[in-house]
């Protein structure tokens, strides 16, 4: 079956190797998990194998930016922009179509949304002209708009923090309220361990205790 | 006989310039200590919402951790918060400017390499920009104190060329070369630019005076900026790279005044 080489040594050149590779190079998958996904696909039916590999296809084939709110789609526009029942005075701006999602998931959100696909990050290279920020002011300028309120919900970190201003600071001429996700505690944290900056967070956006 | 590695663990101030992702709950963090110069630590679990250490390893922050030997990277085992620079992160303009330090820091160090005094000098300005002094001040004078501590200490006064000193309003300027020309040297040099008199005459007193005294020379916006073009197109030629972050001082620059300029015509809509 081999030339005597390990056939799951990154670098070998048997097919099993190449699929390793490929497993590995996914976001969260280590050496360990890639081989142990590698070994699945062997012990499995090739029908099952095609499966997936059809899937993996069809996706890239069929899913496209939506011309609206940029979130991946097999249409264009998306579900969620052409639903008439959606609040048009609102945006929320998020990193990742994942956390589209998220957001979907808590049903405490009825307007609009719009996907950056990353955050302003100057030590991976991304700037604010590689997101999709001028799409974002394309929609408010539109004519047409009845946007009055974004909602910035990038990831409480510097990063995310950066990305949340920078907005702010290109919104404001437009006349347009900009607001940030209320930051707390993660549940189960311990204030002893709680880092001063979201302490302070904490702190200043409490609420009445109802 | 015994040839084991001596088991070690080490407490350290450092201040995070990055991280990034390591495998499905741990990160790779890089730190500038006063030590150690520059290293890649492992956190572990650091991506568990109950992580205790997440928020102290931050980019843009100073911490005191534990750091324990591990075989091809040490791993954090504690992590305490010394300064977080709320100040810094409350305004775009010194959050844009902080990551630019840090950016710089990071680019201009190789890992391991021991260079005498940039954490203190990397913290000295970051404490700088959160009590609010000027930010092309601080970014200028760390710039030119970072060149001076990695050997790349530029030639403002003397043409690089001749040797010969050279009168402000003569001089170009030639990053990739790390300073200036007299002005026949320049004419064979098709890269040389132009700069301005007085940019350079503050950027020679920058590099001559205290930190103190450069902070009382006054800067218009227009000087500032003519300054700060010079001096990012010298970081970018040190690195052999492009900066984001400079691009990113700029634009937040830009839209401040974009958004001050759009205030003004308001007003002048309400008289
Ligand atoms: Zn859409």
């Amino acid at each position: 079956m081999n030339d005597g080489r390990d056939p799951f040594l990154p670098g070998a050149s048997s097919p099993i190797a190449r699929l390793v590779e490929a497993f590995h190079r996914l976001p969260g998958i280590g050496p360990k998990s890639a081989q142990r996904l590698a070994y699945h696909i062997l012990r499995t039916q090739e029908a099952e194998a095609q499966e997936l590999a059809d899937a993996l296809i069809e996706v890239k084939r069929s899913i496209v930016f939506c011309q609206q709110c940029q979130n991946l789609t097999s249409r264009t526009p998306c579900e969620i922009c052409t639903d008439a029942s959606r609040d048009r005075h609102s945006i929320c701006v998020v990193e990742e179509p994942l956390d589209v999602l998220a957001i979907e998931r808590t049903n405490g959100f009825h307007g609009l949304y719009h996907v950056l696909h990353g955050v302003i990050s100057p030590s991976d290279g991304v700037g604010p002209e590689d997101l999709k920020i001028g799409e974002l002011l394309a929609r408010l300028r539109d004519v047409e708009t009845e946007v009055s309120e974004i909602i910035v919900a990038t990831n409480p970190n510097l990063e995310g923090e950066a990305t949340a201003m920078y907005l702010a600071r290109l919104l404001r001429p437009l006349g347009i309220r900009v607001t940030r996700l209320a930051r707390g505690l993660p549940a189960g944290a311990d204030l002893e361990y709680a880092d001063d900056v979201t302490l302070g967070r904490a702190l200043e956006f409490r609420q009445e205790v109802q | 006989m015994v040839t084991g590695r001596i088991p070690r663990v080490i407490r350290t101030p450092a201040i995070v310039l990055r991280h990034r992702r390591l495998g499905e709950a741990d990160r790779i963090v890089t730190l500038l200590t006063p030590g150690r110069g520059k290293v890649d630590v492992i956190a572990k679990g650091l991506l568990r919402s109950k992580s205790r250490m997440a928020g102290h390893l931050e980019p843009l922050t100073l911490v005191e951790l534990v750091l324990a030997h591990g075989r091809s990277m040490d791993v954090v085992t504690q992590a305490q918060t010394i300064d977080a620079f709320p100040a810094i992160h409350s305004d775009l303009d010194r959050l844009s400017a902080g990551m630019y330090l840090l950016e710089l820091a990071d680019r201009i160090t190789v890992e391991h390499a021991e260079a005498e005094g940039l954490h203190d000098l990397l913290h000295a300005a970051l404490v700088r920009l959160a009590r609010g002094d000027g930010q092309q001040v601080v970014q200028r004078t760390f710039e030119l104190a970072l060149l001076e501590a990695t050997g790349f200490r530029p030639e403002l006064t003397d043409c690089l060329r001749c040797s010969e000193s050279v009168a402000a309003e003569a001089a170009w300027w030639v990053p990739v070369e790390g300073g200036v020309l007299c002005a026949s040297c320049a004419k064979t040099y098709p890269e040389a630019q132009p700069i301005d008199a007085t940019a350079l005459r503050v950027l020679r007193a920058f590099q001559s005076v205290p930190y103190e005294e450069a902070g009382r020379i006054r800067l218009t916006d227009e000087l500032a900026a003519r300054m700060e073009q010079a001096m990012h197109a010298l970081m970018r030629a040190v690195v052999e790279r492009d900066l984001k972050s400079a691009q990113f001082v700029s634009a937040a620059r830009r839209a401040r005044v974009a958004g001050e300029a759009s205030e003004d015509t308001e007003t002048a809509k309400d008289d």
